[in-house]
């Protein structure tokens, strides 16, 4: 080293595709956020920090908050869950665990907006299958005992289910009590056969001496063992399944744009479908720009949570 | 302290028989190895007899008690493993209370949150710590209480395992192959320590291992497995001096006994390449035998010797109190092991040719199944 300048040459590749390619595009998206840009247009004017200003005076914008927000807070920890509980119960399998890996990621393999189409008919107010058999449960005693829960002694027409065979089947995209669950539905199917996959692989880590070591210590049931030892040494992979089923979340917009547009009344308009409706739609790239890079806070955040866990909690040896 | 027996033990795993009707029993507070080269099936046997495996047929009774139905938590058997299984994520402290809080907490106490407003907790919390404390005195880790497992040695990490396995007074403690993940010099130290420990607690110890040495230095008696049966269960002294097979006597001992053809004749004498030598069967029979002899029983004569085996320098293992030589015999293929003094040997070159005696008293004499045969001194 010193004598020649060599090594500026050997490193100039990966640092000039790293400053085009990753760097300057968000920096170019944080100086958008500053103006009044419009597609189109042949100049612009600096505004300083209005756009940002206006995320907390318009009501669309705390909607936009709250759609997201609310949507991760439902996908991430039930699609967690579900990834982890799956994985627990194919992994004591004998046999026939390659079909049921094979079928939960199916969802994660298939083309979302398509089956955003799919799930669009089911989901259908009138002919929709889900409604279909819903309408048709009313009058099959058991199952309308099931679900209004007069099995528990509840009362059956003041329950939910109650109420809708007495009225009509709820329009599950179309009413703004339903739609953010019933897109958050299709992200929890959609997520979980990815997490189960991350899990099955940090179960298979386990090593099988320390099941054997609690069971010598006195953990005689499934739940002790669970808490001794499953749990604990899932640390890493609950820190990267819990962070990667986040961030996805937060970029959710297939469903969004496939099958409700933001709506009804902006009650699924998240982050990443106003960055859309803004940037392209209406060609504000201002606004947009600030959006992404509101967005671009977001997930670094995540990420650095993230960073913080894999070095202080969860990393063993 | 227990005593535990084996009866009929046999397991198969698919079609493969890994252990073969198998007898055994340990006497209370004894310290037993069962030793046997790697896959003759021993870690299953310790599986089977913590509860961790099931036995194909065969009953493992601990002081009386039949246990086949009984689950490994509840037969009150404490076990090491090989690759120490400690709770990465517990510091040594908590990796040493698992088994005292599982076993004599309820349930409703090891329950978070709520377990601070039950009475009896605090006080029986701190007996526990007291237990964990004398335990890790003992093995002189107080000083490692705070560590986690990964920031250990191998050695630390070994002595937690121990002390974990310690703490709440099992039984019996079971070892499979503790030492072997420990570097050579710690191996002999560890070796001593837990010989120690067993005097120390007094409890019945049965451990596993591929190591004929340590077999034969830490163990009341051994058992010696091959190909999933006991082929002698005696004290290593026993087991050394009196192998009951060619097996026994090839796996045990190091380096490895010397074996060369013999013939017997019909009076019981027996010559061996040639050589008539002054030893003869306890019942006669002709026929062809195997003589076994160590290397340490076995010495260099000096070049005008007669009546003894000569042959070539083939290979010197000098290790600085003994110097071992692989010698190829002069007359065919056959190879031996001589241990000399290291001044004896220390001019021996590779290539010399020596002459070589022995002390035939030691000698044993093996039918050609293997099978061991009575022998007496000629006088």
């Amino acid at each position: 080293m010193g004598h020649t300048r060599s090594h500026f040459w050997f490193v100039s590749p990966a640092v000039i595709l790293m400053f085009v390619i990753l760097i300057l595009p968000v920096f170019v998206a944080g100086t958008f956020s500053f103006t009044d840009y419009n597609l189109g247009s042949t100049d612009f004017k600096w505004i300083g920090w209005k756009n940002y200003e206006s995320l907390g005076k318009f009501s669309s914008y705390s909607k936009m908050f709250t759609a997201s927000l609310t949507y991760v807070v439902i996908v991430v920890p039930v699609s967690v869950l579900l990834g982890l509980g799956s994985a627990m119960l194919i992994s004591s399998l004998r046999f026939g665990g390659e079909f049921y890996k094979a079928i939960f990621f199916l969802p994660v393999m298939a083309t979302l907006l398509a089956m955003a189409y799919a799930w669009e008919f089911a989901l259908d107010p009138v002919m929709g299958v889900i409604n279909k058999v819903l309408d048709d449960g009313c009058s099959v005693g058991w199952f309308y005992k099931f679900f209004t829960g007069s099995w528990l002694g509840f009362n059956p027409t003041e329950s939910w289910y109650g109420g809708l065979c007495s009225d009509r089947m709820p329009n599950w995209l179309g009413n703004k009590k339903y739609a953010l669950g019933s897109i958050s539905f299709i992200g929890i199917w959609q997520a979980f056969g990815f997490n189960m996959v991350l899990y099955l692989a940090g179960l298979t880590s386990i090593p099988q001496d320390l099941y054997a070591a609690a069971e010598i210590d006195g953990a005689n049931s499934t739940w002790e063992k669970f808490k001794l030892v499953t749990w604990p040494m899932l640390g890493p992979t609950h820190v990267f399944v819990v962070t990667i089923t986040s961030i996805r979340s937060f970029q959710v917009f297939d469903t969004v744009e496939a099958l409700t547009r933001g709506g009804p009344s902006k009650s699924t308009y998240v982050m990443v479908y106003a960055m859309f409706e803004k940037g392209v739609k209406q060609n504000l790239i201002g606004m947009g720009s600030t959006l992404t890079i509101v967005f671009l806070g977001f997930v670094l955040l995540l990420t650095l949570t993230q960073v913080y866990f894999i070095n202080r909690k969860v990393h063993y040896s | 302290m227990a005593e535990i027996q084996l009866k009929g033990i046999s397991k198969s795993f698919d079609d493969n028989k890994v252990i073969k009707s198998l007898d055994l029993s340990v006497a209370k507070g004894e310290f037993i190895t069962v030793v046997g080269p790697s896959g003759c099936g021993k870690s299953t046997l310790l599986r089977i007899i913590a509860g961790l495996e099931s036995q194909s047929s065969g009953d493992v009774i601990i002081d009386g008690r039949e246990v086949n139905k009984v689950r490994a938590s509840e037969r009150d058997l404490a076990m090491v493993f090989q690759s120490y299984a400690l709770y990465p994520h517990l510091s040594v402290q908590q990796n040493l209370m698992v088994p005292l809080k599982l076993r004599r907490l309820s349930r409703l106490e090891r329950f978070p949150l709520l377990n601070w407003f039950l009475p009896k907790r605090r006080s029986k919390m701190i007996g526990l710590k007291e237990k964990v404390l004398q335990a890790a005195e003992i093995l002189q880790i107080t000083h490692l209480m705070e560590r986690k497992p990964g920031q250990l040695s191998g050695g630390q990490q070994q002595r937690v395992a121990v002390g974990r396995a310690m703490v709440r007074e099992p039984v019996a403690f079971l070892m499979d192959e503790p030492l072997s993940n420990l570097d050579a010099a710690l191996r002999v130290h560890m070796r001593a320590e837990i010989s120690e420990l067993h005097r120390k607690l007094k409890t019945t110890f049965i451990y596993v291992t591929h190591d004929q040495a340590e077999a034969l230095t830490m163990s009341d008696r051994m058992a010696v497995m091959m190909d999933g049966e006991i082929l002698q269960h005696d004290t290593p002294s026993e087991i050394y001096n009196n192998p009951v097979n060619l097996q026994v006597a090839e796996f045990i001992g190091s380096p490895k006994i010397n074996v060369l053809p013999a013939e017997s004749d019909s009076k019981g004498g027996i010559t061996c390449m040639g050589l008539p030598i002054s030893l003869s069967m306890k019942t006669p029979k002709q026929g062809s035998i195997m003589l076994g002899f160590r290397p340490e029983h076995t010495e260099l004569l000096s070049s005008n010797s007669n009546n003894c085996f000569e042959g070539k320098i083939t290979y010197k293992e000098n290790l600085g109190s003994d110097i071992y030589l692989h010698v190829n015999l002069k007359e065919d293929q056959h190879k031996m092991i001589v241990r000399s003094e290291p001044d004896k040997a220390l001019d021996a070159k590779i290539g010399d040719m020596v002459k070589i005696g022995w002390m035939v008293d030691k000698v044993m004499a093996f039918e050609r199944n293997g099978q061991s045969l009575p022998t007496k001194s000629k006088s």
